[in-house]
């Protein structure tokens, strides 16, 4: 098996026919989480968007390569099967469908895809249960329509658990950290780390130490103007906490 | 304290059914309550006229409507809730969804009779049009000629929602079955609104409806 997991190179990619991406190149190995910082409107949110396969999102230059193939042939269902996870900056809400039929929906295409029988309805449950305990979510939310009504904290959480629910390869964290209040940073970190395996990977973007404390990430980098301009060690995000990101 | 006479009626208006349109006219009298839930399937062309004459203090009525209009299908609804007498409710939902060539009229006139009070009518039209040439078109027209009334309404024609379609296909689940998730959350309310002992057997019609008009 392949060392490297995902590999970025020369990318370039617009939106509305404007530039936001301009030339990234980033390797992750397996078993690495990786911290993407930078200042607001640097292309953070872009980035993860063509990694998860958004519509409208143009790669006009450049390639990525995920466990081996070639991404961007990809649909963004087909993505999600190959084991990639985006948890949204601003997750959807969707008014009609109950997070039981929306994540049913989703289990069971994961299955199709490998081959495997539709979950019981019984064993469902119990993914379900089991996944949601992992967050703390209530039961009730089951119930609840996808994100409807649902507080910022609880989005975020229930983001979390789709991603327990769904076991990805690479999850892609779009500042999963803000809007959550001290006690949910800790139960969603803690989530995440309990995820975490040795094959796993996991790009976390948030603009905060705080969230790295707790995922603590292996390689660190700050994109700025589409461009990543530093990378290093967790001693990158000292340096930005205390200096912002003037000086990269 | 009055009593209320209840009465609820159901419509499946489909290829195989074409017998069950529903009365050009109801009168609701007194005290009256009267639910309407009707459901077009694709494969009929049908005009629906109908009149709701709300004639005597304290009627209600109540319509739910979904309409599914494929191919080259024609869906036409001429409705006219008539408010004659004092303290009169009506609410309507119309929800249609288009897709194929098949266009759907919705014409909806209210009428509230000077010398009445206490009236409150609301009215909803819903479309959602699954290809590019399906064509929905929504007239409401009101006509109040009293003092002490509430009445609402609503209309919109759009197409399926491209931020949900996005989040559910990033969670892996396909396109076509994201898209039959949203077109049966739009159809919910109508199918809800149905009485227990036949909810089920229309739903289940309702979504293989769904899922056919979608592989068009
Ligand atoms: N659909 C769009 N149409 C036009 N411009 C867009 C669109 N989406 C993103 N942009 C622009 O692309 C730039 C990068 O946005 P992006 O959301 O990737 O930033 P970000 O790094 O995630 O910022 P933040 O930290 O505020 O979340 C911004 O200038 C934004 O306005
Ligand atoms: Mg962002």
């Amino acid at each position: 098996m392949n060392d490297i997991l995902l590999e970025i190179k020369g990318l370039h990619a617009s939106v509305e026919g404007k530039e936001i991406l301009r030339g990234i190149d980033l390797v992750i190995r397996r078993g690495e989480i990786h911290a993407v910082m930078g200042p607001n409107g640097a292309g953070k949110s872009t980035l993860s968007a063509v990694l998860a396969g958004k519509p409208g999102y143009e790669v006009t230059s450049g390639e990525i390569v995920f466990d081996g193939k070639d991404l961007l042939e990809l649909s963004p269902e087909e993505r999600s099967w190959a084991g990639i996870f985006l948890s949204f900056q601003y997750p959807i809400e969707i008014p009609g469908v109950t997070i039981t039929n929306f994540m049913k929906a989703a289990v069971d295409a994961h299955r199709k895809a490998k081959g495997e029988e539709p979950l019981s309805a019984g064993g469902f449950l119990r993914l379900m249960k089991e996944k949601m305990a992992l967050v703390q979510m209530k039961g009730e939310f089951a119930k609840r329509d996808v994100n409807a009504g649902f507080s910022g904290g609880e989005k975020k959480r229930c983001e979390i658990f789709q991603m327990a629910m769904l076991d990805p390869v690479l999850s892609i964290l779009d500042e999963t950290d803000s809007g959550l209040d001290v006690d949910a940073l800790r139960i969603v970190s803690d989530g995440v780390n309990a995820l975490h395996t040795p094959e796993k990977s996991a790009i976390v973007i948030t603009h905060y130490k705080r969230l790295l404390d707790y995922i603590v990430p292996d390689v660190v980098h700050v994109l700025k103007a589409g461009k990543i301009v530093a990378t290093g060690g967790r001693e990158l995000v000292e340096i930005i906490e205390n200096e912002g990101y003037d000086k990269f | 304290m009055r009593d209320m006479t209840s009465s609820e009626k159901v419509f499946v208006i489909g290829p195989d059914q074409i017998s069950a349109l529903p009365p050009e006219r109801f009168s609701v009298g007194t005290g009256e309550e009267l639910r309407v839930v009707l459901v077009v399937l694709p494969g009929v062309s049908p005009v629906i006229p109908m009149t709701f004459d709300l004639v005597g203090e304290g009627a209600s009525v109540r319509v739910s409507a979904l309409y599914l209009a494929a191919g080259s299908g024609k869906v036409r609804f001429d409705v006219l809730m008539h408010h004659r007498a004092p303290h009169t409710t009506s609410t309507q939902l119309f929800n249609g969804i288009a897709g194929g060539e098949a266009s759907t009229v919705f014409s909806g006139r209210i009428i509230i009779d000077e010398g009445t009070f206490g009236i409150d009518a609301g009215q909803e039209n819903h479309n959602i049009l699954v290809s590019d040439r399906a064509r929905a078109e929504s007239d409401p027209q009101l006509e109040i000629y009293a003092d002490d009334v509430k009445c609402s309404h609503g209309a919109t024609v759009g197409r399926l929602d491209e931020q949900e379609q996005f989040y559910m296909r990033s969670r892996g689940i396909p396109e076509d079955e994201a898209r039959f998730l949203q077109l049966l959350s739009f159809a919910s309310p109508v199918l809800q609104s149905l009485p227990d002992h036949c909810r089920e057997a229309v739903s289940s019609r309702v979504s293989s409806a769904i899922r056919s008009l979608l592989a068009q």
